[in-house]
């Protein structure tokens, strides 16, 4: 079954339209699918052309297309557990939410929270992500937990947030504070990084391009040969009893 | 006439022992206050009646006329937002909760520029606190971090820590010692015993130092950490593990450097560390006299102390996504109301534009920078001179603010009261 | 006045001797009357289990450190929320509910009045704010002394009248219904980092030992003639081996009252521990429901603890601590300051953790164990235990030995070598059930008087009809449907009013808040006293005349004035 959804302009623009009932599952239960705009819950026609083409025995057999401004959707994919969406543009906060199965694919780039807590599936981002991109909510412990992150661009800050399993790949730089509270998953980032892997517990981080700011407690642990280049090998971090591998190319301190 | 034990009204301090003096209804005197309270206290300028803007210059209206265009900017918003809230008593805040609830808006406070690290920080490590007493009683090293309480709380030296009375302190000027660090050398640097003067931003990295050194884990601990000597932070350390009480006090300048939670977080972290060696807590110097109360009103109303979503009918939080800033920054609200609190002062310049470009609404007594982006503006007694309520200190110890001068004016959870009623005679009118 | 009949209800009222009458109830305004007029509303019970309205003696739902539970933990309020519905407005939290959520959720469960069981003084404003915003349930708030400086000068001195004046003088303030100790002398240790381990050990601050506070207080709280006991939360909670400290402390206590205990131990099955540490934890339900056997003067609450997420909070700062450092997880600490103390952290209780196993067999134990359910209350220590909305699967166990069997079935297998639970073939009935969720409350809280916890005329009309035909279950056998027979009542009528139809809330509602005021003569009013003066003069950080709750903070409210001997 393949789904087109085309939001159109609006009059106020700058109202976030929450969409998390665009997922595979919702189409495949063949549930009516209404979105909140501000205060109020309309049904997704109002707000987009929905064109529907074809039958699925599975929700695996569902694939959305996002067409229009969806830079402003948000929860698009939460709790999906099979099938894909496609994104021709932007698209808003908390993409892929929870999801558990399927993929996510964003030509564009992506607002906040994109893939938070994660359990499984895949997601390609091939701009830029915003903050919180793979990470956890407000006071849990664990953020993503399964499942795999690409993003093309570049990402803000507190990427992988709380991570604990799963794997995300950031071909530019993060912001600030990338895998901080890390506990497991493994993370790679090709660009440059800043101050990362704070109070990591456990995991695997790899950067190749510069660790900026590193944090003063991990402990040096020699150098490894890894992927065609010497990486300086990091355990910590220190100050939380954490036994975590950084493992960067480049890395400065604060001076 | 003299009211003794009258609570402030300015500062998360709130120092209840002022005593107000009175003529004819007039404030003519204080005592006990700091400076800050005294301008609390004998301000005189103020706003007499209700204004609106029409054809772009400002009538006097009846609050009646005020109330009605309120109610109706707040009934047809799509994305209303509820903003404010500190400088107003709890009876008020729960009527604002119950308000944003029923339209489905967003309700948020100052919390958010300025302890919304602390908050989000506390729900991820927990906060080990005490009341200000314990410290007070207690304490023999008090550490300042990225805070001037000479400057904004001027009185919480005298009162709560370094020169206050102490049960179990017998010489409080050699027994308690006073540890600050800030980027600069700010007036409570002169009185410290020993002041660690950190880089822009450098915060984060000399506490997770400070851990590792707790943790008797110094070897890893490189040679100097954002500009400051491994030795000084050893000796840092070693003032900390030995103290019998160590308080620790923060302000806006942990909070909001880069990072902002992650650095609340890594101070909370050493602190709950200290805790196995000895006692030590840890307290956030809370700006507004009750900002703290905001966040006790709306967790215990809805589950979150600040940034709550109302529109799905449910209570949604998420700072980042429903903190006022990132709102504003991104145009989101297109209705605003301002309680007890001035936006227009401290906001960035791109949220402050969009506050005027939609149709916003002001309940305060005075004339301030917000006005300029309203369209209503309603004054109502000035909280804790004209009218009790309660209030949460920066401790959370909570005090009963007093009325002491008999006012026209009415009060914010009546005008609150008024709108709440009107809007719902307009939606069951149709 | 509104007047409601009740037709064909199937009666269970043991304080009034009724086990299982088909009858009806009229009610009149908010009371309990003989006669129904013909203008009553006419509800038929069909013959439900009718019983008086819930009492938890011991629950944590208002104040300081339960707000502080629900604010550092978003995790837990985003688990329990719930959309806006009727009158019903939107709630959060599963384990630490809002107001309103504990409220409707409370109510759906037939419960009409709740002891909030720690309130420091210092802070009782905030737990009055609370009570407001819980209007389904009528409130009392247990007051915190343990480690009240005035309280420990005056039994430092021997001076018990003093003592008792202060806690008058304080109770009166702060608007409390009962004196609270959490770990005595343990919270005042805190207060430097220290805690106390055994009753006869003397505090580092002051010259007393746990067990003078306690005998002390005992004391103190028979010539204020105050309507509950000292309700104590014993030292040493948590600790293998605490069971001794537990019988120890239970020694202590002499029969001073005719009408109740004169001791409430509350969730003993923290403190039923045997073991020297983890590696060899186990039960000691047995000795401490002996002793309690034997003893008609205390009456304890289970402390039920139930598989699944929550969160821990007492006044028990050092325990919370120590908790912490075996959890690593969140942590919060609040010493308050010349009074108490509090730590909140949030648990997991696993089935597949030993210790955690242990702990969920004990509390069963002592209910069962204990003979007289008069003398063993049903409690979790909302939520340290677990959420109060798992009272129903608790019945169950308790009615159901084969339910009992079935979840042992599912927890660590070595259990059993550990705890007695599984020889232990008694079945709690009907008539037990409902003493110890109401009746068993109403006579240890001292409020049958009051017309709480029974449904004879004068009673106030707080009635919970729940969807359960007695006579055509069996709950040895139909453990299900005593858990959802018990989830959410037909009925909860409060105050003669009807507040909650099968787990809606129906109106806003608006409680009232139970207090005492004993009548102190002038010489013992602590009010002009100026040594009681100077503690605030020179070490509290509020000013005495700021302490006081104010009348404005009492919206309905029933004040139980005592006479003292004095």
């Amino acid at each position: 079954m393949n789904i087109t959804i085309t939001f159109r302009n609006r009059r106020n623009p700058f109202i976030p339209i929450e969409a998390e009932m665009i997922t595979p599952d919702a189409f495949f239960n063949n549930k009516e699918i209404c979105v909140g705009e501000g205060n109020r819950m309309v049904h997704l026609t109002e707000l987009a052309d929905v064109g529907i083409d074809g039958t699925a025995s599975s929700v695996d057999e569902i694939e959305i297309l996002i067409r229009g401004d969806a830079a402003l959707v948000k929860r698009v994919g939460e709790y999906m557990t099979g099938g894909k969406i496609t994104i021709e543009g932007n698209i808003g906060m908390h993409c892929g939410n929870f999801m558990s199965g399927g993929k996510i694919e964003i030509h564009g780039s992506a607002d906040g929270w994109l893939g938070r807590e994660m359990k499984g599936g895949e997601i390609i981002c091939h701009e830029n992500a915003g903050d919180y991109c793979a990470s956890g909510y407000r006071g849990g412990r664990r953020g993503m937990r399964g499942g795999s992150v690409e993003v093309f661009g570049s990402v803000g800050d507190f990427t992988c947030e709380h991570i604990a399993g799963g794997e995300v790949m950031i071909h530019g730089n993060t912001g600030d504070f990338a895998c901080a509270e890390m506990k497991g998953g493994i993370v790679t980032i090709f660009g440059d990084t800043s101050r990362v892997c704070a109070n990591m517990s456990g995991g695997t981080c790899y950067v190749y391009g510069s660790a900026v700011e590193m944090i003063p407690t991990f402990e040096k642990k020699g150098t490894i040969s890894h992927d065609g280049l010497l990486f300086h090998h990091f355990r910590g971090d220190v100050a939380n009893r954490g036994n975590g591998d950084l493992y960067t190319v480049r890395f400065t301190y604060l001076q | 006439m003299e009211i003794r034990d009258v609570p402030c009204p300015f500062c998360g301090c709130l120092c209840d022992d002022i005593s107000v003096r009175l003529e004819d209804n007039r404030i003519t005197g204080v005592e006990n206050c700091c400076t800050l309270g005294n301008a609390k206290f004998l301000s005189k300028s103020r706003l007499q009646h209700p204004i609106m803007r029409k054809d772009g210059k400002w009538i006097e209206v009846t609050y009646e006329e005020a109330i009605d265009e309120t109610a109706r900017i707040l009934s047809d918003a799509m994305r209303p937002l509820l903003y404010g809230w500190s400088g107003t008593i709890g009876e008020a805040q729960v009527v604002g909760v119950h308000l944003a609830e029923e339209i489905g808006a967003l309700i948020d406070s100052t919390t958010s520029v300025c302890h919304n690290p602390s908050i989000l920080a506390i729900q991820e490590v927990g906060h080990p606190g005490c009341t200000l007493g314990q410290v007070k009683n207690r304490a023999d090293l008090v550490v300042y971090w990225g805070c001037n309480p000479i400057e904004a709380h001027p009185r919480h030296m005298s009162r709560y820590t370094t020169y206050a009375d102490g049960y179990f302190i017998d010489n409080t000027a050699t027994d308690r010692k006073v540890i600050v660090v800030d980027i600069r050398r700010s007036d409570g640097a002169k009185i410290a015993d020993e002041f660690i003067q950190v880089k822009p931003g450098g915060d984060y990295l000399i506490l997770s130092a400070l851990r590792a050194m707790v943790r008797g884990k110094d070897e890893v601990v490189p040679d100097s950490v954002a500009g400051v000597e491994k030795v000084q932070l050893q000796r840092v350390a070693d003032l900390m593990m030995k103290a019998k009480f160590g308080a620790v006090f923060f302000g806006l300048g942990v909070t909001m450097s880069r990072g902002k939670y992650k650095n609340v977080r890594n101070a909370i972290e050493l602190v709950s560390e200290l805790n196995r060696k000895t006692k030590f807590t840890i307290s956030a110097m809370r700006g507004h006299f009750n900002v703290y109360g905001f966040n006790e009103v709306l967790t215990w109303m809805a589950g979150y102390p600040f940034a709550v979503d109302f529109s799905r009918g449910i209570a949604f939080y998420n700072p980042g996504e429903t903190s006022v800033i990132d709102l504003l920054e991104r145009k989101e609200p297109d209705a605003c109301l301002v309680v007890a609190s001035d936006p227009g002062a401290h906001f960035p310049k791109s949220t402050i534009e969009h506050m005027a470009s939609i149709p916003t609404v002001q309940i305060d007594p005075c004339v301030n920078a917000t006005t300029a982006l309203c369209q209503v503006q309603i004054p109502v007694a000035i909280t804790g001179v004209e009218s009790a309520g309660t209030a949460y200190r920066m401790d959370g110890v909570p005090i009963r603010m007093k009325k002491v001068i008999e006012t026209e004016f009415p009060t914010d959870q009546e005008i609150l009261e008024r709108i709440v009623t009107r809007i719902r005679e307009m939606r069951s009118d149709g | 006045m509104a007047e409601i009949l009740l037709k064909n209800a199937y009666v269970i009222d043991p304080i009034s001797g009724i086990n299982g009458e088909v009858m009806d109830i009229a009610i009149s305004g908010s009371r309990i009357v003989e006669d129904a007029s013909p203008h009553s509303e006419v509800i038929d019970c069909q013959g439900l289990l009718t019983l008086p309205g819930g009492i938890d003696s011991h629950t944590h739902t208002s104040g300081t450190k339960v707000n502080f539970g629900r604010y550092m933990s978003p995790e837990d309020m985003r688990a329990g929320r719930t959309s806006k519905k009727g009158h019903m407005h939107i709630t959060s939290g599963y384990s630490v509910p809002t107001t309103y959520g504990n409220s409707y959720r409370y109510s759906a469960l037939g419960y009409t009045s709740l002891v909030e069981g720690a309130m420091a003084p210092l802070e009782a404003r905030h737990t009055h704010e609370e009570f407001k915003f819980t209007p389904l349930q009528d409130s009392f708030a247990n007051a915190l002394f343990d480690g009240n400086w005035g309280m420990l000068r005056a039994f430092e001195d021997g001076d018990i009248k003093r003592a008792a004046a202060i806690i008058a003088w304080t109770l009166t303030a702060v608007k409390g219904f009962a004196i609270k100790l959490t770990n005595p002398g343990g919270t005042e240790a805190w207060g430097f980092g220290k805690n106390i381990s055994c009753i006869n050990e003397t505090i580092p601050t002051f010259d007393l030992t746990p067990a003078e506070i306690i005998k002390g207080a005992i004391k103190a709280n028979e010539l204020l003639h105050l309507p509950h006991s000292v309700h104590l939360h014993c030292n040493n909670l948590g600790t293998p081996g605490n069971f001794s400290c537990t019988i120890g402390t239970f020694g202590h206590v002499p029969d001073v009252n005719d009408k109740r205990q004169s001791l409430y131990a509350t969730h003993v099955q923290f403190h039923s521990y045997g073991g020297s540490g983890w590696g060899d934890f186990c039960s000691k339900s047995e000795p401490v429901a002996n002793m309690v056997n034997f003893r008609p003067q205390i009456v304890i609450d289970m402390g039920q603890v139930m598989f699944g997420r929550t969160t821990t909070m007492t006044a028990d700062g050092p325990m919370e601590f120590n908790l912490y450092r075996l959890h690593h997880d969140k942590w919060s600490n609040h010493d308050v300051e010349l009074e108490t103390g509090s730590g909140i952290i949030p648990v997991n209780y696993r089935r597949k953790n030993l210790v955690n196993s242990i702990m969920w067999a004990i509390g069963l134990e002592l209910a069962l164990l204990v003979k007289s359910p008069w003398q063993c209350l049903l409690t979790t220590d909302n939520p340290n235990g677990a959420p109060f909305v798992k009272y129903p699967e608790i019945i169950a166990l308790l009615m159901s030995k084969k339910y009992r069997d079935a979840e042992f079935e599912t927890v660590h297998q070595d259990t059993e070598k550990r705890v007695p639970l599984p020889a232990i073939e008694r079945e709690l009935d009907w008539h037990d059930i409902a003493v110890m969720t109401r009746a068993g409350q109403a006579r240890a809280l001292g409020i049958i008087d009051l017309g709480k916890g029974h449904l004879s005329p004068g009673a106030e009309a707080d009635i919970a009809i729940y969807p359960i035909k007695p006579d055509e279950i069996d709950p040895s056998a139909e453990y299900e449907k005593i858990i959802q027979g018990f989830a959410q009542t037909e009925y909860t009528i409060k105050r003669g009013r009807i507040v909650s139809r099968r787990g809606d809330a129906i109106i806003d509602g608006e409680n009232t808040t139970f207090w005492v005021k004993p009548k102190v003569p002038a010489a013992y009013d602590m009010q002009h006293d100026t040594v009681f003066q100077e503690l605030f003069e020179r070490y509290y950080s509020v000013r005495m005349s700021n302490y006081p709750v104010q009348e404005e903070y009492l919206h309905r409210n029933h004040c139980i004035e005592t006479e003292t001997d004095l």
